[in-house]
């Protein structure tokens, strides 16, 4: 045990910031600050009180005289306070009792920083990013990734390139939450020509899955659900807005528009449908209406969850600390959240939802692919047709503004019922920015502000999380915290060219995934190395591995047993659940209580439309780590777990699954073998491996045997699910086909990304 | 080479970094150091941050706010002001919800229950005439009077109680638990979460009492149901044996460990390992809800209502079975306790679902030696006004919500048996000093005042006996530390042994 604490002794030390760079010069940005932050501030931080006690948060205070001394001594370094202090035995700094001593490295880095002069510089993420003038024009991916191998000890290249139906099916994967379809997969297995990758990253690009699989992950960090989520938790009326945003990501809308219009659609001139409709962005929020609950303090909770979730999806910042106080960490002031609320707390809708579906203001809203093409083709002008809104056979939740805003006050420790001061002109932290000149005092202003080219955060917090998408991690490790307290980006540069880089070209999505996807750094084995220490990949030098999302864990299942059904849209889908999960927990007078499945072609309908009930959603998506929606996510953890073992074996789709792809191969092929290689050929984009033939058809034929010899149990299996049954087929053939699958169905082929 | 054996090495390196930024608490770092993953001993029974009192905890979650005023806290002075309406200076600004904030009085509502004193360890305990199974139990039980929480609403109450936010996101107590405990039984879940039934099921449950929030989803709690299989997806589907499971999870390993070989990811053994852990699920599952071992002794202390599946008394027996299997984490959730009119019909009904049960647990316990550190608890998200809302008769009222008093229970691992704790005044309204003074201000919850038991102190409470400090048990999430009791909680000490 002692050598193994000593083992994570030396691997943290080794990971500290400072150590490596012994003789250099201390960057406080990326090395001091996050000391300060995180040992110092919570009592000498933005946020202490009293003028007389000392703050660390800026050069001014560090230096200021206070009897005699002061932390920093511009005319004495060496002497000065805070380098006695940090190394008092007695009576060290941070006192011992909070539990957060500096460790030696940290205290020689602030040692050194303070001799250096002790300047103080901006947080990184609060500057603008800007390319660096010797990066590549094109690519700079593997430009900086490789710049980055040399940092390890000893220095390493990228791994050999992964082959080709392994990166095949990991570009599809991340593009579109599907393994490749043959008739794009086959030409390009055929070929191997860098110009037949580019072709199939194309194909991958202009299918409709890929819409579909990007927009979950907004879904996510919008905290998109079917319900209002809170206490009758009743159904919702605002899949129109997922629709839509499958729709932006398919068609590329620029992510600056697709920003504008989710915050601030209905402010913008002469506003279409489309862009209301994105406005259900803003009327995300769970909402109640329960019995004796007081307006105003769920107006001013649905407006925090607001300003809170603006924050995390598009600065990556945390502001709920600023509800109560000012940031301890974060340079942002109690005033300033409150500024920032100001943006979201003068909006139409009543804070109570009446646990109405339709709780207003709504518009009539498309509600299958067909309404949605009468509206692109009317706001294309593409013909003279009148506005076929007046025909759309559903409703969806809208922002809109009231006439006169709401007066804003600071609530002094978030509390609703405690305004004080003078009432608040909206505003956003100075720390970020400043609001465009002509920029509008609402959200169409807070928009124009974060797509304008110094906005310090937007396109790194984006960039970062496709990053994230595809590579499995982000170059900044905590995508929810951009903050003093979040991690630094392993790749700074690399982050800053990427984010510019968006901003350069137009925010066009699919252009910076296809820089992602082509590079050398994607494109690497994702074999273990031996010859790396680097379990995290953080130097990104071996390809990404990770399990895959509840939802791609479904769809594969659905696609590759040809049960996908490909209508996109429309009211959420109820696959199969079990029995009495929503009534046990449900209010009587609740109109979500009662599940009842779907039947046909909406069970197979893929995962990201299944009804998302936010208080109780689908146990085949929480079980894989899917959030439930009452707040925003945007990283998912990747746990592996007993209960999805049973769920992968036992669950009725996946046992109906197992069932369609073994009809699917018997009848592909006339022998074992190669049923089993198109079984392979469909999860892995490759013939079954010999290992595999062998266990497989050994357990092919030991199963057979079984359900020879015990038909009724054959045929018991089979009746799981809808689906109809293959009659020519033996059935104890296709029980044990049946269940060959599912077992490989359950294996890493189709559960990771590798 | 020993793959399984590197995969717990990388595993748990993988995981002291994915903490982030060196944050580590010492909670993550003991579990890490301690967990089956390194040393394949259970998680430490000894406590986290110091020697633990119980080894166990069984919360008892009485969902809609049950009156204290009918069944725990005796107000005697309240039958002769029968339909006065509440003094101004009682209520002292109190804010009420819209159900009640209309009424044009707040008429007084004794209670038309009789109370009766049971001997305990210290004063004795009055308790009503609709638990008299429990009373018998008191010299096992500290009642607390005076527990208080801000809000005023279910939804955000039982939020609040549970996972220390009244806005949904924060992990539930029992992910904290398992955050920083671990498990002691590797074939069963370590978070084990009933939903008992109810004749009066008012009031909504969410997943988020008993979900992860931002801890690893590995930590919600698994549900054990009386309906269909016990453990969602436990059962085989129909036509698939036990020897059919065994024959594909042999073929799943050898094609799991083929792709290893090819990989090299540690995440496909720890996946090989899960299935297996499943496999051992669906023998201990059954086994632990087959009732056929237990002698009809069990079922006279519990009543015959334990044999029937998701009645409380049902969820009590398989608490007491879980329990004895090592399970650290078991909660029952009880709903229909939100008795706004008709209160002495439901409540009856109620307390005739758990009363019996109640006091066969703890007895149960003891006579099993288990008492001793298996902490029970009992309570809800709020308690119920001393007025009436609705009409007013000497027979029939309704009560509306009260946060500002309510009363709770606990009993065994390590709690003082046989007391009670806080008071409130004659109306049961507020809080008061052990003397039966006003407090000076109101108890709040930025500053303990001995006698109050904000939620957040009975929070920090229960992680005390379970070994932990509330104050420790941290993740970092969104750049800050966060903890279940928030910036709050103050360990009761006066009711611990």
């Amino acid at each position: 045990m002692t050598s193994r604490i000593a083992l994570y002794a030396t691997l943290i030390t080794a990971a500290l910031p400072g150590s490596l760079l012994a003789e250099e010069k201390i960057d406080f940005a990326r090395e001091v600050l996050p000391i300060l932050s995180n040992k110092c501030f919570a009592c000498h931080g933005p946020d202490t009180k009293k003028a007389k006690d000392l703050r660390l948060d800026s050069y001014a205070a560090a230096i200021k005289d206070r009897k005699g001394t002061s932390a920093i001594d511009p005319d004495d370094l060496e002497g000065s306070e805070l380098i006695f202090r940090i190394h008092d035995e007695d009576d060290p700094m941070p006192p011992e009792e909070d539990g957060k001593p500096l460790t030696a490295a940290e205290k020689e880095t602030l040692t050194k920083w303070v001799k250096q002069g002790g300047k103080y510089a901006s947080h990184w993420s609060f500057i603008p990013p800007r390319k660096e003038k010797n990066a590549p024009k094109t690519n700079a991916i593997d430009f900086y990734i490789e710049a980055r191998h040399q940092q390890h000890k000893p220095a390493i290249s990228f791994a050999p390139k992964a082959d080709l139906p392994v990166l095949a099916r990991r570009a599809a994967l991340v593009l579109t939450g599907l393994p490749p379809e043959p008739k794009i997969l086959d030409p390009l297995l055929s070929d191997q020509s860098p110009e037949a990758y580019q072709k199939f990253i194309d194909a991958l690009l202009s299918s409709s899955h890929y819409g579909e699989h990007q927009a979950r992950y907004w879904l996510d960090a919008v905290r998109y659900g079917d319900t209002h989520g809170l206490h009758l938790d009743n159904r919702r009326g605002i899949f129109p807005y997922r629709d839509w945003v499958v729709r932006a990501f398919n068609e590329n809308l620029p992510l600056d528009d697709f920003i504008t219009w989710q915050l601030a659609g209905d402010l913008l001139p002469n506003p279409t449908t489309t862009q209301k409709i994105a406005t259900g962005f803003v009327r995300m929020n769970p909402t109640t209406s329960e019995g004796g609950a007081i307006a105003a303090e769920f107006q001013a909770k649905n407006t925090f969850d607001r300003t809170e979730t603006f924050g995390t999806v598009m600065l990556g910042m945390t502001f709920t600390c600023c509800r109560c106080h000012t940031h301890k960490y974060d340079p942002i002031t109690h005033d300033e959240y409150f500024s920032l609320f100001a943006f979201f707390n003068s909006t139409a809708d009543q804070p109570m939802d009446g646990n109405k579906y339709d709780h207003g203001p709504v518009i009539k809203a498309p509600a299958n692919p067909g309404e949605w093409k009468l509206l692109q083709a009317f706001e294309n002008k593409k013909n003279d047709a009148p506005n076929p809104a007046a025909s759309f056979t559903t409703t969806t939740l809208i922002a809109q503004e009231l006439p006169k805003p709401r007066v804003t006050k600071v609530l002094q420790r978030g509390e609703y019922h405690s305004p004080s001061g003078e009432a608040l002109t909206p505003n956003i932290p100075a720390v970020m920015g400043t609001l465009p000149n002509d920029a509008p005092r609402n959200r169409l202003g807070l928009a124009q502000w974060l797509t304008s080219d110094d906005q310090p955060l937007v396109a790194r917090v984006l960039v970062n999380r496709m990053w994230q998408r595809i590579f499995g991690y982000g170059l900044v490790r905590t995508p929810e915290d951009f903050g003093l307290q979040g991690e630094q980006p392993t790749h700074p540069e690399l982050l800053d060219w990427l984010a510019v880089e968006l901003q350069e070209k137009n925010w066009d999505l699919k252009h910076l995934l296809r820089l992602m996807v082509s590079s050398r750094t994607f494109q690497q084995s994702s074999k273990r190395r031996g010859d790396l220490d680097d379990p995290q990949n953080r130097f990104f030098a071996q390809g990404p591995a990770f399990r895959l999302d509840a939802e791609v864990i479904r769809d594969i299942g659905l696609w590759s047993s040809g049960l996908l059904d490909p209508t996109m849209g429309g009211e959420g889908v109820k696959p199969y659940q079990p029995a009495g999960l929503w009534k046990t927990l449900m209010h009587p007078a609740s109109n979500t209580k009662n599940y009842v499945a779907d039947k046909g072609a909406k069970l197979y309908r893929r995962s990201l439309y299944v009804y998302w009930k936010r208080t109780s959603p689908h146990p085949m998506m929480t079980l894989f780590d899917a959030p439930n929606r009452e707040a925003s996510c945007v990283k998912r953890s990747r746990t592996s777990t007993a209960l999805q073992s049973l769920a992968l074996f036992n669950e009725t789709q996946r046992i109906e699954m197992g069932r369609k792809l073994a009809e699917r191969i018997i009848t592909s092929a006339p022998d074992d073998k190669e049923r089993l290689d198109h079984l392979y050929k469909l999860l892995a984009c490759r013939p079954a491996r010999d290992r595999e033939r062998t266990v497989c058809l050994k357990l092919l034929q030991d199963l057979t045997k079984r359900y020879q010899s015990a038909p009724a149990d054959a045929q018991a299996l089979l009746t799981a699910g809808e689906a109809p049954i293959d009659d020519a087929l033996p059935a104890a053939q296709l029980a044990a086909w049946a269940q060959v699958v599912t077992t490989v169905l359950a294996s890493d082929i189709a559960l990771a990304v590798f | 080479m020993n793959p399984l054996r590197d995969y717990e090495l990388n595993l748990t390196r993988r995981q002291l970094f994915g903490r982030g930024a060196l944050g580590l608490g010492t909670a993550t770092m003991a579990q890490l150091l301690g967990s089956e993953a390194l040393a394949q001993t259970p998680a430490s029974p000894d406590g986290l941050h110091h020697p633990a009192k119980a080894k166990r905890v069984i919360y008892l979650f009485m969902s809609g706010g049950p009156s204290q005023q009918d069944m725990w806290d005796h107000k005697p002075k309240m039958r002769e002001m029968f339909g006065k309406d509440l003094p101004e200076h009682v209520r002292d600004g109190q804010r009420i919800t819209g159900m009640t904030a209309g009424q044009k009085k707040l008429p007084l509502c004794p209670s038309k229950y009789d109370f009766q004193k049971y001997d305990n360890n210290d004063q004795g305990v009055w308790v009503s005439e609709l638990l008299p199974h429990t009373a018998k139990v008191a010299k096992e039980l500290c009642v607390v009077h005076s527990t208080f929480t801000e809000a005023i609403n279910h939804d955000p109450a039982v939020t609040y109680i549970q996972t220390g936010s009244q806005i949904p996101g924060r992990p539930s107590l029992g992910s904290w638990l398992s955050y920083g405990l671990g498990r002691m039984n590797e074939d069963l879940p370590g978070y084990v979460v009933m939903h008992a039934k109810t004749n009066f099921g008012e009031q909504s449950l969410f997943n988020r009492l008993w979900g992860p929030g931002f801890l690893s989803s590995e930590h919600q709690g698994v549900l054990l149901r009386s309906q269909g299989d016990p453990v969602l997806y436990l059962n085989n589907p129909k036509g698939v044996s036990r020897t059919d499971r065994r024959a594909q999870l042999n073929a799943l390993a050898a094609l799991d460990e083929t792709q290893h070989d090819q990989f090299g990811d540690p995440e496909i053994l720890a996946r090989i390992k899960q299935h297996e852990m499943a496999y051992r699920m669906q023998t201990s599952v059954p086994e632990l809800m087959d009732l056929s071992d237990e002698k009809d002794a069990t079922f006279t202390l519990y009543g015959e209502e334990a044999r029937k599946a998701g009645t409380f008394a049902a969820c009590c027996l398989n608490a007491r079975r879980l329990a004895e299997r090592g399970v650290r984490n078991i909660q029952i959730f009880h709903r229909g306790w939100d008795a706004h009119g008709n209160l002495p019909k439901e409540h009856e009904s109620q307390c005739k679902d758990i009363d019996q049960a109640c006091a066969a647990l703890i007895t149960d316990l003891k006579d099993r030696g288990l008492l001793d550190d298996t902490l029970v608890v009992w309570g809800g998200e709020f308690g119920r006004t001393a007025y009436c809302q609705g009409k007013l008769t000497e027979k029939n009222y309704g009560r509306d919500h009260h946060p500002r008093c309510f009363t709770t229970w606990m009993a065994g691992g390590g709690i003082k048996p046989g007391i009670t704790y806080g008071r409130t005044d004659d109306y049961g309204y507020n809080i008061v000093q052990a003397d039966g003074t006003p407090m000076a201000s109101q108890p709040d919850k930025d500053s303990w005042t001995p006698g109050s038991v904000h939620i957040h102190d009975l929070n920090a409470t229960i992680l005390h006996l379970l070994g932990i400090d509330h104050q420790k048990l941290t993740y970092r999430y969104q750049g800050r530390d966060f903890r279940l009791t928030d910036i709050h909680g103050h360990v009761i000490k006066d009711i611990l042994l």
